[in-house]
């Protein structure tokens, strides 16, 4: 597992994409930070991670789109499979290595925190929790991602899949809000990865919310080990 | 070594492999013929643990592929057809990668890369990226990696597609080296290739395995009569008196002049050509002062045996021995593909 993990993470320094990601996420990033924070002069991150949750979906994509795929078209899977490794380790692996890309734009956003508590009091229980809301709420996305990778030897489709069913979720706040029948608002409701990150921008670590994404997380990367197993079985 | 027993694959209604039983033992090279698309890789894909069969069972060295996956990886060192090489990382990097995902000694790292790196021959392009090096060098690296960790089993696919006629002979004596001490199975359409490496052929046609043998039976197979091709000096009716004394012989045919002062003979005998005929052969014409110049026996080279294995009309597959007699003269004749 290691060693595809460290194989993928190097792959994205190697290529454009690594680079890529970061510039985006950064660049964006500093401009949230610049319109929530500097220019509302608060040191409270509520409006920046609510703003950055709903730009994240669409760069997320970008590191998960060649994870599987480009392996497929490649024929590298080839090396991965018959590997005396099992399928679970090479897809955790491939998923932390995305996970670690992210998280070091992720560190580089903790500059914000740290420039701000230089000249006011930054909400240590508030942002912390922030933090830890919006890394899961990735891990998410890019479980998702993940596996609509290893659905396709195409890139392109599998960030547009990707896209096509976070947008989708995007949705069902919305959604919910419509549906007459109370049992279906709530079930949509409790679905949305959007609704459950509310929680931890107030400061509060929901065990209720953390298992959820750590589900989510689970259920994809399981699915991605099926789609590999089927493979082998089928 | 590698049991493969009853392995069927199809895609729909398509067989790809279709009931394919053979055994490899330990230490042998074996030969994987046969024409494009004929099943080779599928079934390599298969005894690799990459896809799975639809029925049938693989076991190497006693593990089955589906029970126990990574006791049987370990044992294998896999080339596809393509090597998978990652176009955008270094040479040594690569090599470093995949020792890691094999899970082998951290100690002996270093020291077994450089082996390795040295057998296959690519000391010069270590720190260069793979996606800039020429075919043949890919190739190479593509075999170092199903060499890393000296796995008992070598699967080779096409080993020497793409390589210039002196890489190919470079290549061929690396798997010649190897297969000392490893059991290979190595895929091929061309034919002289098997029958320089291998020390038995397995021939597969639309997913059917239609024939299995060392090269040399192979052709003696094929071959009903021998046959013997000898030029002699002297003067023709001379020489055929001589020859019609020599025992065993059955037919004569005459070739023609080809070299001044003698001529060219096709015998064919009813004995096998072993060294009591020559010799038998050789002092009759002795006697009579006739120099044999040359003496070559005329057996069916494996390309007439392919085609006509793999030919798609019935026709020749029930009657092989006399359709097989016409062409048997080295020529190779192209009516029948």
């Amino acid at each position: 597992m290691t060693a595809i993990f460290k194989r993928e993470f190097r792959a994205y320094f190697h290529s454009m994409l690594g680079y890529v990601f970061l510039t985006i996420f950064i660049l964006l990033s500093g401009v949230m930070f610049l319109l929530s924070n500097i220019f509302s002069a608060t040191s409270s991150m509520n409006g920046y991670f609510a703003s950055m949750i709903s730009w994240a979906i669409f760069i997320l994509p970008i590191l998960t789109m060649r994870l599987f795929s480009e392996d497929k078209k490649l024929k590298t899977d080839q090396l991965l499979l018959t590997a005396p490794i099992s399928i679970t380790e090479m897809v955790v692996g491939k998923y932390l290595a995305a996970v670690g890309t992210f998280l070091v734009g992720m560190a580089i956003t903790l500059l914000y925190p740290l420039a701000m508590s230089f000249y006011g009091n930054v909400p240590v229980a508030e942002t912390t929790s922030s933090y830890v809301g919006f890394i899961l709420f990735s891990g998410g996305i890019i479980s998702i991602g993940a596996f609509m990778s290893s659905l396709t030897e195409s890139q392109i489709v599998a960030a547009i899949s990707t896209y096509g069913v976070v947008i989708l979720t995007m949705f069902l706040d919305m959604m919910s809000s419509h549906v007459k029948n109370a049992m279906i608002s709530k079930i949509l409701l409790w679905i949305s990865p959007f609704d459950r990150f509310d929680d931890f921008t107030l400061g509060v670590l929901n065990i209720e919310a953390i298992v959820y994404y750590i589900t989510i997380i689970a259920i994809f990367l399981f699915l991605t080990v099926r789609v590999f197993e089927k493979k082998r079985w089928s | 070594m590698i049991e493969i027993c009853n392995l069927t694959k199809s895609y729909g209604n398509k067989k790809a492999v279709d009931d394919i039983t053979f055994t490899v033992e330990k230490g042998e090279i074996l030969g994987f013929l046969g024409p494009n698309g004929a099943g080779k890789s599928t079934t390599m894909n298969i005894l690799t643990g990459y896809i799975s069969s639809t029925s049938g069972s693989v076991k190497v060295d006693g593990f089955d592929i589906l029970e126990e996956p990574n006791e049987v990886k370990k044992r294998i060192g896999y080339l596809p057809e393509q090597p998978p090489l990652y176009m955008d990382m270094v040479v040594s990097d690569y090599l470093n990668f995949v020792y890691d995902l094999k899970k082998l000694n951290k100690a002996e790292k270093l020291k077994h890369i450089q082996d390795i790196v040295d057998i296959v021959g690519i000391d010069d392009v270590k720190s260069r990226k793979i996606g800039n090096l020429s075919k043949g060098y890919k190739q190479r690296v593509g075999l170092a990696q199903a060499l890393l960790g000296n796995p008992e089993v070598l699967i080779l696919d096409e080993p020497t597609v793409g390589l210039d006629p002196k890489q190919i002979i470079e290549i061929r004596n690396v798997i010649k080296e190897l297969g000392k001490e490893r059991t290979i199975i190595l895929s091929s359409h061309i034919l002289p290739e098997v029958s320089a490496v291998c020390e038995r052929v397995i021939i597969i046609n639309k997913g059917k395995l239609v024939a299995e043998d060392t090269p040399q039976n192979l052709s003696h197979r094929f071959t009903q009569n021998s046959k013997l091709q000898i030029r002699v000096m002297g003067n023709q009716s001379d020489i055929i008196d001589v020859l019609k004394t020599v025992p065993g012989v059955k037919s004569i045919v005459v070739l023609g002049q080809k070299e001044t002062d003698s001529f060219d003979f096709e015998i064919e005998t009813t004995v096998p050509l072993d060294a009591e005929f020559s010799k038998q052969l050789f002092m009759l014409c002795a006697q009579k002062q006739m120099p044999i110049l040359m003496q070559k026996e005329i057996a069916a080279s494996l390309e007439d045996i392919f085609i006509h294995l793999t030919a798609t009309d019935s026709q020749i597959k029930q009657e092989p021995y006399a359709e097989e007699n016409e062409n048997s003269g080295g020529e190779t004749d192209d009516s029948d593909i």
